[in-house]
């Protein structure tokens, strides 16, 4: 068992964003959460890594490292791409004394090489492209090769092709690195295309668990309206207050 | 609800006490917040966790950089006050001290406050600023997540080009503040260069200079942790970043204020 989420509740204030949520997701295998805006999908993920602290309840992961690939990439805009990719590498004691310079420059290569960015390393973020960021994101976090990887809205404002690439990507570094994965997400291409299993969230609790072809077959009032994207239906939009 | 309570909620003296309360935790969650941060930062530099090409970098931007209006605000300051000053002694047949009177005040406090505000709104807004851009893109979230302490990386090489760098920095501008005091004296009263820095030396003691670059070193350093600090918790975008820098430069004014007040309580009464 690589992730183990058990009976998660987290309040911001009085408003309880999480709400008794579990569930699991094995090595190699991928989940994909998804929701409205605002029930609680990236607090899950900020949960798990560490960010945040829950109120109550259980995650359990594997021992290693967990990588969080941002909705924004997140990349660090003062250093160049190669930096950014070796910034674990250079920054944890650990991982200083373990490799070399060589070793690392070698590293970085073969992780842009594994997004399809080969000869990058000198360019600074804000030379790339929303797609490239994000492969570059990709890149960074499996430096620390990791067991578990977790995708903030991977397609988030991407155009269709880029991302299919990206999806591709999210399929092949899970089958690359054996690690349990978790993706929130709104892009039906996405879960579809990436998931084994997948949870929806309504008003921070679980409102549909299954398959994504149990998803598209629509049984379930909310899958129904949040693949016909109606407004009709079972949810309607949470007021952030 | 009783209806006395509402009553009672409506009222303005509830209403300014609310307030009052509400401002006061959000002070002392800030300097709490502060506190912490210098602590981890302290324990840090003990322990030697010190990025020295970041900090070469960093001394660069904190003493470099910030020269020129530090410079210029310090010189100004002098003209402006020997130009106030000068003639009136000159008058009043005080000439001969005018040296002494301007290189204690700059020496003792023009040099050092007069720079603190300069590096303030030169290098601490950008401080907290740029760590404000990176609390808002989910950067420090992606130091977090590789596991990197985000004190170490940065408030460390940050706070420690602030207690380094400050104190040569504020030497200069007081030197520089001395030789503009001395050239307006000059032009607006006639004193020569000779009975000003005869004077002037009799101004200087080893006690003023040493507490004038203790000064520098703790203005250097607090400013540097106030700016990263008040960065660091910023939120909610492109306004966060704005109210987090002027957090930043508030708090760091207001601080260095009290922080000469009581060097001033210490080393001069």
């Amino acid at each position: 068992m690589s992730i183990e989420v058990k009976n998660l509740i987290k309040n911001f204030g009085e408003r309880r964003v999480i709400d008794n949520v579990s569930f699991k997701v094995e090595n190699g295998k991928t989940l994909a959460i998804v929701g409205f805006s605002g029930s609680g999908k990236s607090t899950i993920l900020k949960l798990i890594c560490g960010l945040l602290e829950a109120d109550s309840g259980e995650i359990i992961t594997s021992e290693g490292d967990i990588a969080m690939v941002f909705q924004y990439s997140a990349l660090f805009d003062s250093l160049n791409v190669a930096d950014n990719i070796a910034f674990a590498l250079h920054e944890r004691k650990e991982l200083r004394k373990k490799y070399t310079e060589k070793e690392i420059r070698k590293i970085v290569a073969e992780k842009l090489q594994l997004v399809g960015l080969k000869g990058i390393e000198k360019k600074f973020p804000s030379e790339l492209s929303g797609g490239m960021q994000k492969r570059v994101s990709f890149a960074r976090a499996i430096v620390t090769e990791p067991k578990s990887i977790l995708y903030d809205e991977p397609t988030a404002g991407l155009d269709p092709i880029s991302s299919t690439l990206i999806e591709d990507y999210i399929v092949r570094l899970k089958d690359e690195t054996n690690a349990a994965s978790v993706v929130v997400t709104h892009q039906m291409s996405t879960i579809t295309r990436t998931a084994d299993y997948v949870i929806m969230l309504y008003d921070g609790r679980i409102v549909f668990e299954g398959t994504p072809e149990e998803m598209l077959r629509q049984d379930n009032e909310y899958t129904k309206q949040f693949v016909t994207a109606s407004l009709e239906g079972p949810m309607q939009m949470i007021s952030e207050n | 609800m009783s209806s006395l309570q509402k009553y009672y909620k409506q009222s303005a003296t509830y209403k300014i006490a609310s307030g009052i309360l509400k401002e006061l935790e959000k002070f002392l969650d800030t300097l709490g917040k502060i506190t912490l941060n210098g602590i981890e930062v302290i324990k840090c530099i003990l322990k030697f966790q010190i990025d020295i090409r970041e900090l070469i970098e960093q001394c660069s931007r904190f003493g470099v950089s910030s020269l020129p209006i530090t410079l210029s605000i310090v010189g100004m300051t002098s003209i402006i006050v020997a130009s106030q000053v000068a003639l009136e002694m000159v008058k009043q047949g005080g000439g001969n001290f005018v040296g002494l009177l301007m290189t204690i005040l700059l020496v003792r406090e023009l040099g050092v406050i007069m720079s603190g505000f300069a590096i303030i709104s030169m290098i601490g807004s950008s401080l907290a600023s740029e760590i404000a851009t990176m609390r808002v893109t989910e950067q420090i979230d992606a130091i977090d997540v590789l596991k990197v302490n985000p004190i170490r990386y940065l408030f460390v090489p940050r706070v420690l080009s602030g207690f380094i760098m400050m104190p040569p920095v504020v030497l200069i501008a007081t030197a520089i503040g001395v030789i503009t005091g001395a050239i307006t004296a000059h032009l607006t009263s006639g004193l020569g260069y000779r009975a000003f820095f005869d004077s002037a030396w009799l101004g200087i003691y080893m006690k003023d200079l040493s507490v004038s670059m203790l000064k520098a070193f703790c203005f250097g350093g607090v400013i540097a942790l106030i700016s990263c600090s008040c960065g660091y918790y910023a939120s909610g975008g492109a306004k966060g970043v704005g109210e987090a820098t002027t957090k930043a430069v508030v708090w760091s004014f207001v601080a260095i204020v009290i922080l000469d007040m009581v060097f001033a309580g210490i080393f001069f009464f």
